[in-house]
């Protein structure tokens, strides 16, 4: 009798979950943060307040850069296979 | 050109024909959020679900390898057998169309190809450790790993955002959504269109055209089996759009993205590792997440409940369907007369359902 452990490939399900996770985690986190150092410049500049508008500015351009690097790394993965 | 020959242009013409069923029906899945939300017009959101489909196919061929060698004997079965199972994946597909039904149509095809087997060549041509371990136990375990990151996701988004003004939140999400709807294309492109091409690959290998061994996918069954989903999705399914856009949550924009960004990274890590997932569980699993995650009672379960009777249903039926269709076709023998006939009603079929269905006119207007 074939016992489920030997059928179920458990590595590669542990590691599709993780890397979803982490994917979808991360991208998340990376977008929301741009958003909210977009937000806050933009509401900083307003008030006249530029040092805190220059770190917020500084924030949203890191995060975005991680945004569109996380889907970069992703696309590439799974193009070479 | 001999008569195998002949069932092997239907088999591909079938499965072609499931491809853009496929696309068609999937749609919703794909663009559903966006529009919910408003962060793209139904038009933009299935123009760009299409391309991103079409291009989404290009990129891996682990599902297509998983279709074509772990599911059933290739060495067992004939092309006329391959045409049967998709005679129940399209039927199934077409009646969960007609009545508004997001189900699976991944599943559809497994369960359609697998009864077509049984019936005619016995359990023995089903590789069992292929269709538990491959496909049964990751498409419980994949909408469940998409539910639970789309709640750790939507929560990461509103610890960071939540205190923003809305305007300015709700304007970044939606640009993000435009980001996430595009990777969720791209996903569905790549895991569903590759479940054709190996349909397509296990017929041209049962036929003799292929080899058993050393796994490869023909470019032209690549090609054609990307412009079929891209065309399909294109064409739309404005009916469940609405099933799914709508009626299971009301969605605010940084839940469309959760939602989106969850199903995305679950279908492409799974199509990487060569899960054939159903991308509409997946996204269902994700949508709900995100729900689920700002408010349970968010989440109209009553609704979501039906969504999972289908999804059951979804495997018995057209694998019954799938097994009625093989013995239809086995009474005219092993020529092309059977599937020819059988082609023939099911396009009278499909034709009667979409000219029922415009009659009664589109659910969501293409604006």
């Amino acid at each position: 009798m074939i016992s489920l452990a030997t059928i179920i490939d458990g590595k590669a399900l542990l590691e599709t979950v993780l890397a979803a996770a982490v994917a979808g985690v991360g991208i998340t986190l990376a977008a929301s943060t741009a958003i909210y150092g977009f937000a806050t410049f933009a509401e900083a500049r307003t008030d006249g307040r530029f040092i805190a508008a220059g770190g917020a500015a500084l924030l949203a351009l890191v995060a975005s850069l991680a945004f569109v690097g996380g889907i970069a790394v992703g696309l590439i993965v799974m193009v070479s296979g | 050109m001999d008569s195998s020959d002949l069932v092997l242009y239907i088999v591909v013409a079938t499965a072609l024909t499931f491809d853009f069923t496929n696309g068609f029906h999937d749609t919703a899945n794909v663009v559903a959020t966006s529009i919910s939300t408003h962060a793209l017009s139904p038009r933009s959101a299935v123009a760009l679900a299409a391309v991103l489909n079409f291009v989404g196919a290009f990129i891996s061929i682990e599902v297509a390898a998983t279709i074509a060698s772990d599911v059933v004997e290739a060495g067992a079965i004939t092309p006329t057998v391959i045409f049967a199972g998709l005679i129940g994946a399209i039927s199934w597909n077409l009646i969960t169309w007609y009545y508004g039904l997001p189900s699976s149509s991944s599943h559809a095809l497994i369960g359609g190809v697998v009864g077509s087997v049984i019936a005619a060549v016995g359990t023995s041509a089903v590789i069992g450790e292929g269709v538990l371990g491959k496909v049964l136990i990751p498409a419980v375990i994949a909408p469940v790993a998409a539910f639970v990151i789309g709640v750790i996701c939507i929560g990461v988004a509103y610890r960071i955002c939540g205190r923003l003004r809305p305007g300015a939140a709700n304007r970044g999400f939606r640009g993000g959504q435009v980001v996430s709807s595009a990777m969720l294309a791209l996903a569905h492109g790549t895991n569903d269109a590759q479940k054709t091409m190996g349909i397509i690959t296990l017929a041209l290998i049962a036929n003799g055209n292929l080899p058993e061994t050393g796994f490869e996918v023909p470019t032209w069954v690549i090609v054609t089996s990307a412009a079929a989903i891209a065309l399909g999705t294109y064409t739309g399914g404005w009916r469940i759009i609405r099933t799914m856009g709508t009626r299971i949550i009301k969605m605010d924009t940084a839940q469309g993205f959760s939602a989106q960004g969850a199903g995305a990274a679950t279908i492409l890590a799974s199509t990487h590792f060569g899960f054939p997932l159903s991308t509409t569980q997946v996204i269902a699993g994700g949508v709900m997440g995100a729900g689920a995650g700002k408010r349970v009672s968010a989440v109209r379960w009553g609704v979501a409940g039906n969504l999972v009777i289908a999804w059951v249903l979804t495997l018995p039926a057209s694998a019954a369907i799938g097994a009625a269709s093989y013995g239809f076709v086995s009474i005219f023998g092993p020529g092309a007369l059977g599937p020819v006939l059988l082609s023939l009603a099911g396009i009278a079929l499909g034709l009667g359902l979409f000219a029922q269905r415009i009659r009664q006119g589109q659910p969501v207007p293409a604006t």
